[in-house]
């Protein structure tokens, strides 16, 4: 906070106050985000932001919903960022086998193959695009990390092609041939597991989005010291329901 | 509407009217706000469109000042849907708002995808803070109003 800002002439000192404010080295380069829709039947919701600051990107993916558990333990949803294709979610007409469920591979031609995994910790390279472990579990969480960007990725988000997709269905809502069918991925998994549940495209922000809220109220300082009283000028009393007397005041400079 | 940075912001319906800081982020990725005087003057995010623009453009304003005095956004809360904003652009243009709805959130919890996401049409965001605890000092809350362009 610049206290000078609030001396400053309005607007014929804006440029200043532009030049003060701000700050290069820790500003990302360009951030995209997604508000992820339904397939196949998913109940669930999720948004992901991701800031690119030279090779690193910063990521937060929120994900609620979706099925919770999976073979008596939490169900692993492998999520990842594909590219490299139409950049697009794929339509009822991707399901070509013709069992309701738009599979991984069905997918493809949509959002293309994977080009980075929303991996919860460790590898984050399409390597890990199948490890359950490093899923996301449960049927809500958020994922928050950094991680170093590769060309891959780097190139489908600025062609407009990397698409966010998070995978694992509840086996209960597919079709007779679907909770049948083994996953197209891997083999001793049903279909349901592997098949992609949200999706979207990720898109360059209108804004460089700011971290948080605003700290547009001015901190009061308080205490229970009466003795506070004879400082006077600029305290003020409110009541307490038990009929104590607290002591706001107002601090200089202290903006929270 | 094209890019053209904002001049004055007024809200007739609950008496505000104020000049523009343009400011940027901190060093931790928030917003730089305008000063704690009870002359302070609102603000436009530089890193948001600008107002008329598509997408989201951010002004802020205190709730409150120093000395006990009433902040530039103090009666936010009270701003109704359907009342008008208008910003002063340095075009010499005029963009007028409607608003469409306030919320409150915790500061903690901040929604930043819904306040500051992408949108297909031109709006504006003005935020305020909420949620004054007697206890600590503390502003917990934030304020939002959501506002699209006058067609």
């Amino acid at each position: 906070m610049k206290k000078t800002l609030r001396f400053m002439a309005v607007p014929t000192l804006a440029l200043a106050a532009i030049a003060l404010s701000g700050s290069p080295a820790m500003a990302a380069d360009q951030s995209y985000q997604s508000t992820l829709g339904q397939l196949n039947g998913s109940a669930g919701s999720g948004t992901i932001t991701l800031d690119v600051t030279g090779d690193q990107a910063h990521v937060v993916l929120k994900v609620s919903g979706m099925p919770a558990t999976f073979m008596d333990a939490p169900y692993p949803h492998v999520q990842h960022i594909h590219g490299g294709a139409q950049g697009v979610c794929p339509a009822p007409s991707a399901d070509k086998d013709g069992d309701k469920v738009i599979s991984t591979t069905e997918g493809a031609p949509s959002y293309g193959a994977i080009v980075t995994t929303l991996s919860t910790s460790g590898d984050t390279s399409p390597a890990a695009g199948l490890d359950l472990k490093v899923g996301g579990q449960g049927a809500s969480y958020t994922v928050d990390r950094t991680f170093e960007l590769n060309a891959e990725t780097k190139a489908a988000l600025k062609a407009g092609t990397a698409v966010v997709v998070v995978h694992g269905l509840d086996p209960a809502t597919l079709s007779a041939a679907g909770q049948a069918a083994k996953s197209d991925l891997a083999p001793t998994l049903p279909l349901a597991a592997t098949s992609p549940a949200l999706c979207g495209t990720l898109k360059a922000g209108q804004m460089k989005m700011p971290a948080g809220g605003a700290d547009t109220g001015v901190t009061q300082e308080t205490g229970t010291d009466t003795g506070a009283l004879a400082v006077g000028g600029g305290l003020a009393l409110i009541a307490l329901a038990g009929g104590a007397y607290v002591i706001r005041r107002r601090t200089a400079g202290a903006a929270a | 509407m094209g890019a053209s940075a904002p001049v004055t912001l007024a809200i007739p319906s609950i008496g505000v009217r104020t000049d523009l800081l343009h400011l940027g982020l901190r060093e931790n990725g928030s917003l730089e706000v305008p000063g704690t005087g009870s002359d302070a003057p609102a603000s436009w995010y530089n890193g948001s469109p600008a107002p008329g623009e598509r997408g989201p453009s951010v002004m802020l304003g205190h709730v409150n000042a120093l000395g006990g005095a009433r902040g530039v956004f103090a009666d936010l809360r009270n701003l109704a849907p359907g009342s008008e904003i208008n910003v002063s652009r340095t075009d010499g243009s005029t963009a007028v708002f409607t608003v469409d709805r306030g919320a409150k959130y915790s500061k903690n919890q901040f929604p930043t995808l819904e306040v500051y996401g992408n949108t297909s049409g031109a709006e504006l965001r003005l935020i305020t803070c909420d949620g004054y605890d007697p206890a600590t000092g503390f502003f917990d809350d934030n304020y939002v109003i959501y506002a699209k362009l006058k067609a």
